[in-house]
Formats: C-alpha cells, sequence, structure tokens
C-alpha cells in the first residue's frame, strides 16, 4: 500500500470520537498502519493514511486478520474516549486531512447529534431459541392435532398418508403461530428494558452450541450501561420459561449508526 | 446468491437440483390433495387414490435420494433455494434495508 506512483490519496475511517485532540495511536491498524486522529472542533475522526481504493482480498484468513484490527483500533478508541460512531470495515474518504476536516465541518451538527445519542451506551446482541420441550408442550396442546392424531389410528394407507401430511402442515402452522406469539412478546419486553431495538433476521448463522436450536428472535439492542444489568436479569429468566438465550456485548454500536454513512455520501457529492 | 451444489460429481449435483425441484412440486400437490380432500367433493375411494398416488411419489423419491447418496446435496440445495426465497421477499417487502444496502455498497471506498 504504497502512497507513491501518483495514486491517489485516501484516508481510511475507523470511527468518530467525542475528542477534539489530535493524537496518534502508533502502528496499531489496518495492515500495521499508523492510526492517528484528525480533529474538528470538539469531535475526531480515527483514520489511518492509505489509497483511495478499497481493501480487497479473496482469502478469508486475510480478511479476518484486517476485520480483527479495524476492531481493535475501534475498541482502543472506546475505552479511551467513551462511545464512539464506528464505521464499517473499508469505509474510505478520498482525499487527505484537509478533507476529512471539511467533512467534519459539514458534518458536524449530525455527528455531535448522534455522539449524543450514543453516549454511555453499548450495542448488544440478543438471540432467542426456542428449546425443545417448550416445542413439544406447543404442539400437545392443539386440540385439532390431536384430533387428528386420533383419526390416523384407523385410515386406510392412501388417506392416512394424506392426514399425515395434513398433519405436519398442522403442526408447523401452530408452532409458526405460537414462536411468533413468543417473539412478540420476548420483543416488547425487550424494548421496555433498552433504549433502541433493531430486529434482524432469525436464520443468521450461530456458534456450534446453538445449532439445532430454533432461533425465534434476533436483535440489537442499544442500551445504557446502567440498564446493561436489568436486561441480563431478564434475559436470565426467560430460560426459565422454557427459552434459550445468547447474550453478546458490548459491542460498538454498528447497528445505530445506519444515517452516517448515508450522510457521509452526499457528503462527499 | 448463488445455488452451492456441494458435490464434485455433476451428474449426481444436477440429479440433486431436479429431486429438490421435484419436492417443490411435490410440496404443492400435497397441499392441493389436502384441500379437496377437504372440500368434501372427492368420495372416500378418490382419496385413497389420491392419496396412494402422492404415497407412490414420496417414496418413489425417498428411493432416488438413498440409491444416489444425494440426501444431504437435496438438503443442502432445499435450504439454498429457502434462503434465496427469504431474501428476495426480505429485499421486496423491505425497503428500508434495500436503501441501506445500496449505502453500504456505496460506502466501501467508490463513493469517496
Amino acid at each position: 500500500m504504497s502512497l507513491e506512483n501518483n495514486s491517489e490519496e485516501g484516508r481510511y475511517l475507523y470511527c468518530i470520537v467525542s475528542s477534539g485532540n489530535e493524537k496518534d495511536f502508533g502502528k496499531v491498524g489496518v495492515e500495521d498502519r499508523s492510526v492517528y486522529i484528525v480533529a474538528f472542533n470538539d469531535i475526531g475522526a480515527v483514520v489511518h493514511r492509505c489509497e483511495a481504493k478499497p481493501y480487497e482480498t479473496a482469502t478469508k484468513e486475510k480478511a479476518g486478520k484486517w476485520l480483527l484490527a479495524h476492531q481493535y483500533v475501534v475498541d482502543l478508541a472506546t475505552e479511551e474516549f467513551g462511545t464512539v460512531i464506528p464505521l464499517t470495515f473499508d469505509t474510505i474518504l478520498r482525499g487527505n486531512n484537509e478533507t476529512l476536516k471539511k467533512w467534519l465541518s459539514k458534518e458536524y451538527s449530525q455527528l455531535k447529534e448522534l455522539l449524543a445519542r450514543l453516549e454511555g451506551k453499548a450495542e448488544y446482541g440478543v438471540q432467542i431459541f426456542l428449546e425443545n420441550d417448550l416445542a413439544d408442550r406447543i404442539l400437545e396442546n392443539s386440540e385439532e392435532i390431536k384430533s387428528l392424531k386420533k383419526k390416523l389410528e384407523n385410515t386406510s394407507s392412501g388417506s392416512a398418508y394424506l392426514l399425515k401430511k395434513k398433519l405436519e402442515n398442522e403442526m408447523q402452522l401452530s408452532k409458526q403461530l405460537a414462536i411468533d406469539k413468543y417473539a412478540k412478546d420476548l420483543h416488547a419486553k425487550i424494548e421496555k428494558l433498552v433504549d433502541e431495538v433493531k430486529i434482524g433476521s432469525t436464520s443468521k448463522e450461530v456458534p456450534e452450541k446453538w445449532k439445532g436450536k430454533q432461533m425465534i428472535l434476533n436483535v440489537a439492542c442499544l442500551a445504557h450501561k446502567d440498564k446493561v444489568k436489568n436486561l441480563g436479569n431478564m434475559l436470565g429468566s426467560f430460560k426459565n420459561e422454557g427459552f434459550a438465550v445468547r447474550f453478546t456485548g458490548p459491542w460498538p454500536p454498528y447497528s445505530f449508526v445506519g444515517q452516517i454513512n448515508e450522510s457521509k455520501i452526499e457528503g462527499s457529492g | 446468491m448463488p445455488v452451492q451444489i456441494d458435490e464434485d460429481n455433476l451428474k449426481s449435483g444436477l440429479l440433486g437440483v431436479i429431486v429438490a425441484l421435484v419436492e417443490v412440486i411435490q410440496e404443492v400437490l400435497e397441499r392441493e390433495a389436502i384441500r379437496r380432500m377437504e372440500s368434501g367433493r372427492l368420495n372416500e375411494n378418490e382419496i385413497e387414490r389420491l392419496g396412494q398416488g402422492l404415497m407412490e411419489l414420496d417414496a418413489a423419491l425417498e428411493h432416488i435420494k438413498v440409491e444416489n447418496g444425494i440426501e444431504k446435496t437435496v438438503k443442502s440445495i432445499r435450504s439454498d433455494l429457502d434462503k434465496l426465497v427469504e431474501e428476495t421477499i426480505d429485499v421486496m417487502a423491505n425497503p428500508e434495508r434495500w436503501k441501506q444496502e445500496k449505502v453500504n455498497q456505496n460506502v466501501s471506498g467508490k463513493q469517496f
């Protein structure tokens, strides 16, 4: 990543912090680049110098390393300055420090507002799974399913096949209805305890421990540090109700800064 | 998203795709059969024959899968298809995400 050969200059952005002091973090960045702060007023952008082109690689290993380095710098900045506005990997601004300052000044009020909204808060991931015995209980409670099972016992094979298929469909449907209701209730309870909630896909990949369990709710929560204990306690109580809970964090609030990317594109003209 | 076929052998991969598609059709047929059974317009014999036909189709598909060792392939194609449908619906029914994805793509360096 040399800056010679007339290649266009750029700045790789890690995050925006509530600090107006220039600072050098040392060679801790992606590909061991020197990371520093470009400040405007009382806010700053944590960056490294690079070419104005995205980091791209075909190997998973390298991409993983880059992501870890990105995450490491965001964590360092969070430790030092409190909650930051994290930017996604490969956010690169075309230009030099002056271009970046101009952008910071143009977006200043929006960035300040966002920093205020995030202050003292962090993102937490909550994934709720259905334990198998709860799934079974849902199916036992359905009258329709009971009567279908009974009907199946003395039916000839062709008709029995259709009834069996109908039973399977009914079971699927009642399970889905019950899951929707559970997910709605759990979501409402979580929403009361945290500042903001974003719903994610329930078919997301999960670590080995959770595979084989059906995920019924996947949310990202923005929560103030004071509220996290209550959230944890409540999630613990869900376990007694037949759910398995995966609670992760604190993370930089990636899910709650969506607007910022948009403004940047407009800002870059 | 491309549909992944996790078999080196193209022949069994292709067979997997075909069986997966027939399974989808089978499900549609079965739902339609159940609907007709419940409509009350079929007599017991007709229901029995309909059920027998579908049962034989089911047995034949199982046999083909076991015989060719493609149970896993078919399962993974089906789940890829499901995901594809889910994503398509999500994109069509969720303009907010669609917009966000466009923004994310643009942010990757090129726009600056």
